[in-house]
């Protein structure tokens, strides 16, 4: 297992810039996930960490070694694809032992480890079996096993999950996660799927066009994002839009149009007084607060044990919140609140090319 | 429609066309095999003497000779142009997959033609030859086995390409980089992954190339002169030259029982329905 | 990377491997002399006018299409009668009838040429159009049935459904979601069928006669009598409709 560092690592296409120069770590067992929608670079970056992609600039450092330009086969990387690519006319067995017969390791070393990652992957005694034989999910486990047999410098998964139906992915990822927990390898994972980089990472690099926006533990990130655009991947989010009235010791008060008073709220990075900016509300820190602002009720949406329902303000904003059943029962106009600790104050995210 | 309707609505529409094949297909070649039987001298006549006079087993022994080298030329000529034509630029893959197809249309009695005056003794070849100084005396390069190898290679190849560049195509980008990825250097990966996942191809391709070769005619006749005499050149003998139709009739059988053969050993490794899909 | 010049070499002569040598034909066919030469010594388009003037040659040339297109008529009704029954079949007649319709493509044709020419003799059908049409028919007949099926496996069944809901009876169904979605398979297959009918030799060698002949025919025969450059010339002419033909296709798939 080793650190990873990205200095400068940059990738353009002719016009289109794929990737902006970046620079990133991954101390050494850390699971940092690259989130963020298609066309943000995230799968770039991994190619180039792989060696799939040469990058257009900028070097790829591994436990102290450049590695820029080795090709994928010396760079000892174990890597999930998206659709796994497993070896169709070999056995589990054999997809998993591959790496390690190209490492000519010794007949019994590839089968003792082989065994052991399928214990770990819970695939005991499916070693005989086909490709084709398996659900979805056992190749995606086959494909984990692989992997991580040959002891790679780093673990690299491609949005893995993404063929799986919902229970089976909350399931594989929590199996990642107590692999990862058991036995800490640095770990760079896809995915744009912003349930799954919370339950599996330690930090998250928030990725948009091109450029890490925000990097953070899930909780920082949820709790203190950079920008809109990154409340809004995150997470549910009420943005009221307005202008930065004042700012001062890591707080920041906001005029919004049709609110008799300021809001008030922590804020972020990138302020400035008499800026555009907006104020985030987590849903479920709208709460019904006697002698608060009037709302009216409008649609409840039943989500098991929440319910969103969608708040109209006489000043025409609108704000959902969500809560449990009790909180908004049956009335039609309420009084609403919120913590001001709850209140973030963002910049706008501005659109890069 | 209910399922009656839709049998007798199936039924009509094969009709013509079984009929056809019916009377310019089945029925014409069980009267051959009818035929075979039926030399005035009893009815194994022809058989006997095709599969026992000697000139017959040689003329049987060269037509698959032939059929061989000429399958085993065109696959190891035809894989490496299948794998580049996955590899190409978009531009030059039109460029050479148009080569390929090409030939295709024109009939092999134009293709062969062209080698005939290409290897003939004053053909451009041989002028080459004899202006460099290669040689002073033209060189025989017509009417014999090589000439015959030659043109068949030219006429088979696409059959040959076809099938394995299918093949290969199918395969999944992402199986070579996983075995890049794993550690494996090009060779590795080649040998491991892509070349046993294109074998089908392979196969598919010997399949169709051999069957085409061991039938062919006029290639045969016209650049092997009398000095390559396949099957298919006697049972030609045996019918305008001898008028002699059981045995015309018999070496046909035996052609076409060869035929069935190579197609019944390949289906076992082949979807026949993949050997009729490179017939376009 | 030294592996992919050499194998981008490689494909480069081999491409031209197999389209050069056919071309050796074309200058052939302008030899002044009565004998072919490659190149020619001198350069005349006699061995043209003789193709175009003598009867014996341009007969051939308007036997060799009269037949084609009356194999490809006759082929596309039948093969894509035959393609939509087959479409209707159950797995077991389906692969029966795929296996009778696609004999022909693997049984040798000299067999087939003996065959049918044996029969011929005994109708009395050696040497008429009638023959040579059945026979072509036979041999285009597979290609017209892979291509309409083909065309009707990418049919996605819920349109027809889709137009029954809407109410249309059956014909109408055919005449107008069916039919158009299988155009290009069934003109596909007619011009497979034309250019197979044409290029034809060797059933054609048997069951040609004195006065139906087509052109492949003729100039088989006077390959071996008389080798003068008016052989290269049907060869060209022959060699153009296949690149006629190739370009139409081209054309067609391209839509």
């Amino acid at each position: 297992m080793s650190t990873v560092q990205f200095a400068g690592i940059s990738k353009s296409f002719g016009p289109v810039h794929a990737l902006h120069p970046t620079d990133l770590e991954i101390p050494q067992g850390q699971f940092l996930t690259l989130l963020g929608p298609s066309g943000s670079g995230k799968t770039t970056l991994l190619n180039i960490c792989a060696g799939y992609l040469a990058p257009s600039a900028g070097r790829v450092v591994v436990g102290g070694r450049d590695i820029t330009s080795l090709p994928p086969r010396q760079r000892n990387m174990g890597m999930v694809f998206q659709n796994y690519a497993l070896f169709p006319h070999m056995t589990v067995g054999e997809n998993v032992a591959y790496g390690l017969t190209v490492r000519k390791l010794s007949r019994d070393e590839i089968a003792r480890r082989v065994a052991e990652v399928l214990r770990m992957t819970q695939l005991e005694g499916y070693g005989e079996r086909a490709i084709r034989e398996l659900s979805g999910g056992q190749q995606q486990r086959v494909a984990l096993a692989r992997a991580i047999v040959i002891q790679p410098d780093i673990l690299l998964m491609d949005e893995p999950l993404g063929a799986l139906d919902r229970q089976l992915r909350k399931e594989v990822q929590f199996e990642i996660r107590s692999l990862h927990k058991a036995r800490p390898r640095t770990t760079l994972y896809v995915t744009h799927d912003q349930e799954e980089a919370l339950v599996m990472s330690d930090r998250i690099a928030v990725m948009r066009a091109g450029r890490v926006v925000q990097l953070g533990s899930g909780a920082d990130i949820y709790e203190q994002p950079a920008d809109t655009f990154v409340a809004r991947f995150l997470g549910e989010s009420n943005l009221l839009e307005g202008t930065v009235r004042t700012l001062a010791d890591g707080r920041a008060t906001l005029d919004v149009p049709g609110f008799s008073r300021s809001l008030e709220g922590r804020a972020a990075g990138g302020l400035r007084a008499g800026a555009k900016a907006s104020a985030l509300l987590r849903p479920e820190s709208v709460r019904a607060q006697t002698g608060g602002l009037q709302a009216r009720v409008g649609e409840r949406v039943y989500l098991g044990e929440l319910i969103a329902v969608k708040l109209t303000l006489d000043s025409g904003h609108e704000l959902w919140s969500r809560r449990h059943a009790a909180e908004w029962s049956g009335r039609d106009v309420v009084e609403i609140g919120w913590d001001a600790s709850a209140v973030s104050i963002l910049p706008d995210a501005s659109v890069q090319s | 429609m209910n399922a009656m309707t839709q049998r007798l609505g199936a039924i009509a529409l094969l009709a013509p066309a079984v009929l056809i094949a019916l009377f310019a297909f089945l029925v014409p070649l069980a009267r051959l095999v009818g035929l075979s039987f039926s030399a005035k001298a009893g009815p194994f006549v022809a058989y006997a003497q095709l599969l026992g006079d000697d000139v017959y087993a040689r003329v049987f022994a060269n037509t698959f000779v032939i059929a061989v080298v000429v399958t085993v030329v065109a696959l190891l000529i035809a894989f490496p142009i299948a794998f580049a034509l996955t590899r190409l630029s978009r531009a030059s893959r039109r460029i050479v997959f148009a080569c390929v197809l090409l030939p295709l249309w024109i009939s092999v009695l134009v293709r062969t033609f062209s080698w005939m005056l290409l290897l003939e003794r004053n053909g451009p070849i041989n002028r080459f030859i004899v202006a460099t100084g290669l040689s002073d005396q033209p060189l025989s390069i017509l009417f014999n086995q090589a000439a015959v190898l030659i043109g068949m290679v030219h006429v088979l190849l696409p059959y040959a390409v076809l099938p394995i560049y299918a093949a290969i195509v199918r395969i999944e980008p992402a199986l070579l980089r996983a075995s890049e990825g794993l550690g494996a250097s090009p060779a590795t990966t080649f040998r491991r992954v892509l070349f046993p996942l294109s074998l089908t191809g392979v196969a598919t391709a010997a399949t169709f190339t051999f069957l085409l070769a061991l039938g062919f005619f006029v290639t045969p006749a016209l650049l092997g002169g009398a000095r390559s005499i396949t099957l298919s050149m006697l049972i030609d003998g045996f019918v305008t030259d001898r008028l002699d139709w059981p045995l015309a009739a018999a070496a046909s059988v035996l052609l076409l029982v060869a035929a069935l053969g190579v197609v019944a050993v390949a289906s076992r490794f082949v979807p026949v329905g993949a050997i009729a899909r490179v017939h376009r | 990377m030294t592996g992919r010049v050499l194998l981008n070499a490689f494909v480069a002569l081999v491409a031209a491997f197999l389209v050069l040598p056919i071309l050796a034909i074309v200058p052939a066919a302008f030899s002044a002399q009565s004998f072919i030469r490659l190149p020619p010594d001198t350069w005349s388009v006699r061995w043209w006018h003789t193709f175009f003037a003598d009867a014996s040659w341009r007969v051939t040339l308007l036997a060799s299409l009269e037949v084609a297109a009356l194999t490809t008529s006759i082929s596309i009704v039948a093969g894509t009668a035959a393609a939509l029954g087959i479409a209707r079949s159950g797995p077991r007649a389906r692969a029966f009838f795929t296996a009778l319709f696609l004999g022909p493509v693997v049984t040798p044709a000299i067999v087939l040429a003996v065959a049918l020419y044996s029969m011929a003799r005994a109708t009395g059908l050696v040497g008429t159009m009638t023959a040579l049409v059945l026979a072509h028919t036979t041999l285009a007949l597979p290609f017209v049935v892979l291509n309409v099926g083909v065309s009707l496996d990418g049919l996605d069944r819920r349109l027809l459904l889709a137009a029954a809901g809407l109410g249309a009876d059956d014909f109408r169904i055919f005449r107008t979601v069916t039919l158009p979605l299988i155009a290009p398979g069934v003109v596909g297959g007619a011009v497979f069928a034309f250019v197979t009918s044409f290029d034809e030799v060797v059933l054609s060698i048997f069951l040609a006669g004195p006065t139906v002949k087509t052109l492949p025919v003729r100039i088989w025969e006077e390959i071996r009598l008389a080798y003068t450059p008016v052989v290269a010339v049907g060869a060209t002419v022959m060699l153009l409709l296949a690149l006629g033909a190739a370009s139409v296709s081209r054309v067609l798939s391209r839509k």
